[in-house]
């Protein structure tokens, strides 16, 4: 296998040489986060003391040329072990903060991370966010417990959010890759993750460190690269997401373009996996599952319809090139009803992603152009996912989503035939 | 009386035949080359065909848009044997070009000289026109999906009018490069392209200015629209 190995500074080879071999490795990426990682930090701190005392530790900070100090933040942060009632520390945690070199972006940070936790010879690895707020440290436990006690290669975080938060992954990104790669990993962009030494190691032997993994895309592609090639998966609960909002100019349509076009590439990598695949089948969870409340929030129901509106009128034209007659009617006539009656049906839904799948795969036009066309419609999915749900508890709101789910998974075989008929042209 | 009779008959009749003789060679050479053209096009078409297949083209051209205009034009043979077609009668031409220089006539060598001095300019226009389509149906589309993303109701105009504008100055560069209207074409053009924007700045301060107005305090006083608590990621 091809190693892509990167040049680590000679301070931090330094550091490596004299730790020798390690057990543990928590990777922080970063940039610009002063105001948040020291939390992040601490929790870290208190999390390999408490719950791995015995093991050989590092913290390892991979940042992006931060300007307000992250750096110097995670040097100096520390924890007051007596505060939180722990006496019985035995390891040394030790630290190496790093610029991460190579193209900007957080899958850079993790090559780092990954490269350092290779030479150091760890048996597992965890990596979290930087603008964490609600970590504490029994998140670095249900991380990395499963892969030291119970054998697993990647654990994916499992979080209870808002049924309204995270629209992306749930009438997206969760279904789409249940339906193709047979796993049900609830949050498979979560951003929070536990792997084994030797995930971390194969990771970096694959060649898509200069490609826009490196920029963004690094959560999906790794949760797919752990399954589509066989190496143990399972899921820890930890509770409730809460992190930094993201800057306030990012871009919907930006957004959806990076995460669904990473869906789709990994779609092109492995057809020979997912074109078999039947179905979907549960990953064992770790941690104590308890419910978070739902506290209201504000819904701008009728920009998301008029948007949908919008781009069915303007970008008809575009559409028709690769959605089928019926459906293009559907949308069509959609749009005219009330707010109230106002529904795309799951069905609907799946063949408009799956279909949207086929015109990247076909590359018809700019897969730029295709995937950020989706946003009105998706607009429209979300719309009409909060109409239908506006009175439901989080529990109803999860069945829901298993509904989708299904009718993901049952329009499957029509995107395998369409992929492939394509082919036989 | 015989010696007018071949001064007027025989004597043209003899220096015709002989000019003739001495054409006939010309002419016979001008034939092979014209009937080598031929056959060179069908062997150029063929393989062109070939390589455009191995190189996807139909497909190319599909994305880019190139497709459907032809099929607008009433256009329906796929652009892999358009271009074929056409290279065939390409060659078809230069060699009947050379059969023509071969007779070694002098107003048609002439003519030919002024035609070959012309000929790289229609090809950099030709050129030109093909770019500047792709561009302008490219930036047209981008328009067209960022603006209906922005929820700008006059999206489809905003991007039709991209899309002018680009293929306008694509072909005023290649209108210019053919040497027609020269000064008078880019004076065309600029006053088209500043009274659209002069039309719209009036539109837009006259018409728009409320809007305008909230835009800016909304921008500026920090009201963001805080209507929207979804998050998609």
């Amino acid at each position: 296998m091809p190693e892509n190995t990167i040049a680590l500074r000679k301070d931090v080879q330094e550091k490596i040489n004299e730790l020798g071999e390690a057990d543990i490795v928590v990777g922080i990426p970063s940039y610009n986060n002063a105001k948040t990682i020291g939390h992040v930090v601490r929790a870290v701190q208190a999390g390999l003391s408490k719950y791995f005392p015995d093991a050989k530790s590092v913290l390892v900070n991979s940042d992006g040329g931060s300007t307000d100090g992250t750096m110097d933040v995670v040097r100096e942060t520390t924890v007051d072990f007596d505060s939180i009632l722990l006496h019985h520390r035995v390891g040394n945690l030790h630290k190496i903060i790093t610029p991460y070199h190579g193209i900007p972006g957080k899958g850079s940070a993790f090559r780092t991370i990954f490269e350092i936790a290779k030479t150091l010879n760890v048996k597992a690895c965890a990596v979290v966010d930087s603008d964490l707020r609600s970590i504490t440290p029994e998140w670095i436990e249900l991380l990395i417990r499963p892969v030291l006690n119970a054998g697993y290669d990647y654990v994916a975080p499992y979080y209870h959010r808002h049924k309204y938060d995270g629209t992306i992954t749930n009438t997206i990104v969760y279904p789409m890759t249940r339906a193709l790669y047979g796993h049900r990993i609830r949050q498979p962009i979560g951003g929070d993750f536990g792997l084994s030494g030797k995930l971390a190691t194969f990771y970096l032997t694959k060649n898509v460190w200069e490609t826009d993994v490196a920029r963004f895309g690094i959560d999906i592609w790794m949760t797919t690269t752990a399954v589509a090639n066989s190496f143990k998966v399972c899921q820890a609960f930890l509770g409730a997401k809460i992190h930094d909002p993201k800057e306030p100019g990012s871009d919907l349509s930006a957004m959806l373009h990076q995460v669904v076009i990473s869906v789709f590439n990994l779609m092109e990598e492995y057809v020979t996996i997912w074109k078999d695949i039947k179905g979907s089948k549960p990953v064992p969870t770790f941690g104590f599952v308890y419910s978070v409340g739902l506290e209201p929030i504000k819904v701008n129901l009728d920009a998301m319809i008029d948007k949908f509106r919008l781009g069915v009128k303007e970008l008809s034209v575009m559409y028709e090139s690769f959605l089928p007659g019926e459906l293009m009617w559907f949308l069509a006539t959609v749009g005219d009803k009330p707010k109230e009656k106002f529904s795309i049906p799951d069905n609907v839904w799946v063949e408009i992603v799956y279909n949207f799948a086929l015109a990247c795969h076909r590359k018809l036009m700019s897969r730029e152009h295709i995937i950020k066309s989706l946003t009105p419609l998706y607009l429209g999915k979300v719309a009409s996912f909060v109409i239908e749900t506006w009175e439901s508890t989080a529990a109803e709101v999860e069945q829901r989503l298993e509904e989708l789910c299904i009718a993901f998974e049952k329009g499957k075989p029509y995107l395998v035939e369409r992929w492939f008929e394509e082919e036989e042209e | 009386m015989e010696n007018l009779f071949d001064k007027i008959v025989t004597a043209p009749m003899m220096d015709c035949f002989q000019k003739l003789i001495e054409f006939l060679p010309n002419l016979l050479s001008s034939l092979v080359i014209f009937i080598l053209g031929f056959l060179s096009g069908w062997i150029i078409k063929s393989i062109i065909q070939k390589v455009l297949g191995i190189l996807n083209t139909d497909r190319f051209c599909k994305r880019m848009g190139i497709t459907q205009v032809l099929e607008k034009g009433g256009i329906k043979t796929p652009p892999s044997k358009l271009l074929s077609q056409i290279s065939y009668w390409f060659v078809v031409i230069i060699f009947f070009i050379m059969s023509l220089y071969t007779l070694k006539i002098p107003a048609i060598e002439d003519l030919l000289e002024k035609f070959f001095l012309y000929l790289p300019n229609v090809f950099v226009s030709a050129l030109l026109i093909i770019v500047g389509y792709i561009l302008s149906n490219f930036a047209g589309r981008a328009t067209l999906i960022a603006s209906v993303n922005s929820g700008i109701k006059f999206s489809g105009l905003l991007s039709k009018t991209v899309k002018t504008i680009l293929f306008l100055l694509a072909f005023t560069m290649s209108l210019e490069q053919l040497g027609i209207g020269h000064d008078t074409v880019i004076v065309a053009f600029t006053v088209i392209f500043g009274g659209i924007v002069f039309a719209l700045s009036l539109a837009f301060g006259l018409g728009g200015k409320d809007v305008a107005k909230e835009y800016l305090e909304k921008k500026f006083k920090g009201e963001a629209e805080k209507e929207d608590e979804l998050k998609h990621l």
